[in-house]
């Protein structure tokens, strides 16, 4: 996207949300069309349940309506809108039974006395086009990203998957930018760790044949 | 010359291209005789790519978008009436 093009949506965002704070009701229906799949999409990502998201899509576009006059622009729209949806979530998410957490750490690289690196590392990257697109894959990955603990799993998905910056995900959560790079690393770092098993279980299979 | 450890913990910041010249070139020198490390890089950034290209693929499922449209109509409705 071009920058005027992003600086034209943004100046149609804050027209739409004057509107809206004005009781504009059309105003309202542009912007949960505009926002309705970003929300039901993170809300998706964090609880993997379909229910579950559209009920906090529900709430966030109530939210949206009922709160948009405490909505202050010193901050972006759309920072505002992730963060209702991360506390809906957060409160749905505590509402039910809560799964075992698992540790990370077992899962960061390992290193010997001198620092290297402990375990064979295969380069699986080239060889996941033709995989990327079975159901298998997905379900593995969906899986993976399930598995990490809250505090990684929200800043991979808003800064990885939303593609959102740095400096915006650390505002969103209230995170040092610091706290941001480490999260996210951890979590990378955990991700290839469980994907690098099924990759790799692939490839050797394909060298059998 | 850096090691295993420390060329992993600089991953991130090499991939944002953040990290100081100087440190920059001593992780690619660790590379060159790594190549455990290269496949690290590799893997570390294609996870990156494919989870985002899988997740981002999430629609808003057709009957959950037909009650999301009847939830909007009837809030609209309601307010009106206010």
């Amino acid at each position: 996207m071009s920058f005027t093009q992003q600086k034209e949506d943004k100046e149609i965002e804050e027209a739409l949300v004057r509107d809206l704070q004005a009781g504009n009701l059309d105003a309202y229906d542009k912007i949960a069309e505009l926002y309705q799949k970003k929300i039901y999409a993170l809300s998706f990502n964090l609880m993997r349940n379909q229910m579950d998201a559209q009920d906090v899509t529900q709430e966030v576009l109530l939210t949206l309506f009922r709160k948009i006059n405490t909505f202050q622009s010193k901050s972006a729209f759309s920072s505002w809108v992730y963060r209702i949806t991360l506390n809906a979530s957060y409160m749905k998410l505590r509402s039910k039974k809560k799964e075992p957490n698992v540790s990370i750490d077992e899962l960061l690289p390992s290193f010997n006395g001198a620092g290297f690196q402990q375990e064979k590392i295969q380069d699986w990257s080239e060889n996941t086009e033709s995989l990327l697109f079975t159901n298998e894959t997905h379900e593995v990955i969906n899986k993976a990203v399930g598995l990490l603990p809250e505090k990684e799993k929200v800043v991979f998905l808003l800064r990885d998957v939303e593609g959102l910056s740095t400096e915006k995900v650390s505002g969103i959560l209230d995170l040092t930018i610091p706290a941001v790079k480490s999260r996210l690393h951890r979590a990378r770092l955990f991700l290839r760790k469980k994907l690098s098993g099924y990759f790799e279980e692939y490839n050797s299979k394909k060298g059998e044949t | 010359m850096i090691c295993c450890k420390e060329c992993i913990d600089l991953l991130y910041d090499y991939i944002e291209g953040s990290l100081e010249q100087e440190t920059s070139k001593s992780l690619e020198e660790h590379f060159e005789e790594c190549p455990p490390c290269i496949a690290f890089l590799n893997t570390y950034k294609s996870t990156t790519t494919i989870c985002r290209d899988t997740l981002n693929q999430i629609e808003i499922p057709d009957e959950v978008r037909r009650t999301l449209q009847s939830f909007l109509k009837e809030h609209k409705n309601q307010e009106e009436k206010k």
